[in-house]
């Protein structure tokens, strides 16, 4: 029998490549992470395009607590706790909007775009010498923003967000960089509820090359346009993973030996003219030659770029929302480069949508998946034999030498490296003194 | 962002305004509780039937807004017939499921039907409140997904088609995934 943790406290136990079950349903296991990782390091709450005119906000989830970010009118971005600093009503009781300024509909405290305290309404009754700076809306600790992406802490001390994406920005360069103007979200994220850890969602996308054929053999039998299985591990042997510093990584699925060398055979030919002005070399030589693409943001915000099924090439971004040990909310959004025709657009959204989104096909059977996985691990018996990551332990320490990116690079992608080193980086987090 | 409401959609019928006999009426509910139990008897290849080839079919959801302003529709699912067939193949083969085997029990409810006539002659603007209760084997809760249903219907000689549907689901946050919900 063994323990649910391993000896050194944490859920990882580097040595066998294994992980604890219990670091995939336990609720004590959530509010660590809440307390270690959702509140402590930066995390994603919108895109800059979803709030593109001042006053126009969302009501978003930064660990648990509801957060509004919104627009000001000298188009700087803002969050703020979504509480009334007098008896604590949400201000914004809708998920989108627009707004001159927050009056609470409770008592009426009314607050400026950024958070500042105007009146209390009842001014008059407050004490002489009442320090209004001090009473505004709780701001967000840290805010910033990257390729678009509005990412924010509540840890006041948190490293700048430059550097907490550190040599990972190469690789979100490559999808939500590349073109002057850059990406646009096309539609509000779809939203929905998953019984299932969140971490699940994100070795996922990581990189869970292992799980293509099995979990997807509907949508890979079907489409006409898949390789076969053993087309698909030869494009495995010459795929790459990427992990780099802060548990960041991603997945590059490189074209099939003979098969045309035109990554972008989908995409619009205007576009891809202008991605050589944003993108180094090197950049342009990964972006050509692979097909599809994941990564993830430490902890919870993944991306895809393929083309999947039958339809357009579309970039995905992804949001793995806990909302306990054994139940998440994901947040869907398809984004195009803002150049791009609107016809073009279109399709992208559409396509997007029918592999990635809410009702997507290719979402169907990983859900179940996860699920069942989830609830399978809720009792102690289950609890006493963790997860198998063996496959990741003969490679780890035999990076690429010359890969063309930065980090550590892996080959093949069969190999569950990188979905290990985003256990172990989880697990240093969570076990930091 | 891209205003969903702004695309083109099918305004429910009014009572009154072009109203349709009972005999029409009575055979538009009938159609409506036959196609509700073949999709609830999982009978996707017959129901394939029921829609025209050139079929719109759109679920819709909510983004909760401000009352001035009002909830903002978006599309989960716009699709034409043949993706909806490719998503029957893959949920009607047990080798190429996972999220339909063992497969989802599913009971529809239609009700709150009021139908007009349409536009072109043959077709009518049906509206119908659908409640759906779902549960997947394995799951101790299931889910509920309500909505209001416009459709247009097609009268083709004895046969009634469905040319368009479009389904709009009450929620923000879906209680899951609806892939395999028709």
């Amino acid at each position: 029998m063994q323990e649910a943790r391993v000896s050194n406290g944490g859920w990882v136990d580097s040595a066998q490549g294994v992980v604890s079950r219990e670091a995939f349903v336990s609720d004590d296991v959530y509010r660590l992470e809440l307390a270690r990782i959702f509140e402590k390091g930066w995390v994603f709450l919108a895109h800059e395009t979803e709030i593109p005119m001042p006053g126009d906000y969302v009501v978003r989830t930064l660990g648990k607590a509801p957060v509004i970010v919104i627009r000001n009118r000298d188009a700087s971005i803002k969050a703020m706790l979504n509480s009334c600093r007098h008896r604590g009503a949400k201000l914004c009781r809708s998920d989108a909007g627009n707004t001159a300024r927050f009056v609470c509909p409770y008592h009426g405290w009314t607050y400026e775009q950024d958070g500042r305290l105007i009146t209390t309404t009842f001014d008059a009754h407050m004490p002489v010498g009442m320090d209004f700076s001090r009473w505004g809306l709780i701001p967000v600790a840290r805010l910033g923003t990257y390729r678009g992406l509005v990412f924010g802490s509540w840890d006041p001390d948190a490293a700048e967000l430059e550097t907490y994406l550190g040599d990972f920005r190469w690789y979100i360069d490559c999808f939500l960089g590349r073109t002057p103007a850059g990406m646009q979200v096309l539609a509000p994220p779809h939203r929905w509820r998953v019984k299932a850890n969140w971490k699940i969602g994100a070795l996922n996308f990581i990189g869970d090359s292992q799980h293509v054929f099995t979990t997807h053999v509907g949508p890979t039998t079907l489409n006409p346009l898949r390789s076969s299985r053993s087309g698909f591990t030869k494009v495995a042997e010459r795929s790459v993973q990427i992990i780099t510093t802060g548990g960041h990584g991603c997945t590059l699925s490189y074209l099939a030996p003979g098969m045309s060398e035109d990554a972008y055979r989908t995409h619009d030919p205007g576009l891809t003219a202008i991605y050589a002005t944003m993108l180094t070399p090197a950049q342009m030589h990964v972006l050509h030659h692979i097909r599809v693409a994941v990564g993830n943001v430490f902890p919870n915000l993944s991306f895809i770029e393929t083309q999947a099924g039958s339809g357009q090439k579309a970039l995905i971004v992804r949001q793995w929302h806990p909302l306990s040990g054994s139940e998440m909310e994901i947040l869907s959004w398809v984004l195009a480069e803002k150049e791009a025709p609107e016809a073009y657009k279109a399709e992208v959204l559409n396509s997007g949508f029918h592999n990635f989104g809410a009702a997507g096909v290719f979402e169907q059977d990983d859900v179940e998946l996860w699920a069942s996985a989830t609830q399978a691990a809720d009792n102690a018996i289950a609890q006493q034999y963790p997860y198998s990551f063996h496959t990741g332990l003969p490679l780890i320490n035999s990076p690429i030498p010359d890969y063309e990116g930065p980090g550590r690079a892996f080959r093949p992608v069969l190999a569950e490296v990188i979905q290990f080193e985003f256990m172990r980086h989880w697990d240093r987090m969570m076990t930091a003194s | 962002m891209q205003d969903v409401t702004q695309m083109k959609t099918t305004a429910p019928p009014t009572p009154g305004a072009k109203a349709v006999d009972i005999e029409s009426y009575f055979a538009i509910q009938q159609f409506l509780f036959f196609e509700a139990g073949l999709l609830d008897r999982r009978d996707y290849g017959n129901w394939l039937t029921l829609l025209t080839d050139d079929v719109s079919y759109r679920v819709l959801a909510y983004v909760n807004r401000d009352a001035d302003v009002g909830p903002l529709a978006y599309a989960l699912i716009d699709e034409p017939v043949s993706r909806l067939k490719a998503r029957v193949e893959q949920v009607l083969n047990a080798k190429l499921t996972h999220a339909e085997n063992p497969p989802t029990l599913t009971r529809r409810f239609i009700s709150n039907i009021v139908a007009a006539a349409g536009e072109r002659a043959g077709e009518y603007v049906v509206s119908s409140n659908l409640l759906v209760y779902r549960t997947r084997p394995g799951l101790s809760e299931g889910a509920l997904y309500a909505g209001q249903r416009t459709d247009i219907l097609r009268h083709v000689e004895t046969a009634w088609r469905i040319a368009r549907r479009e389904v709009r689901l009450d929620q923000s946050v879906l209680q899951g995934s609806i892939s395999t919900l028709f």
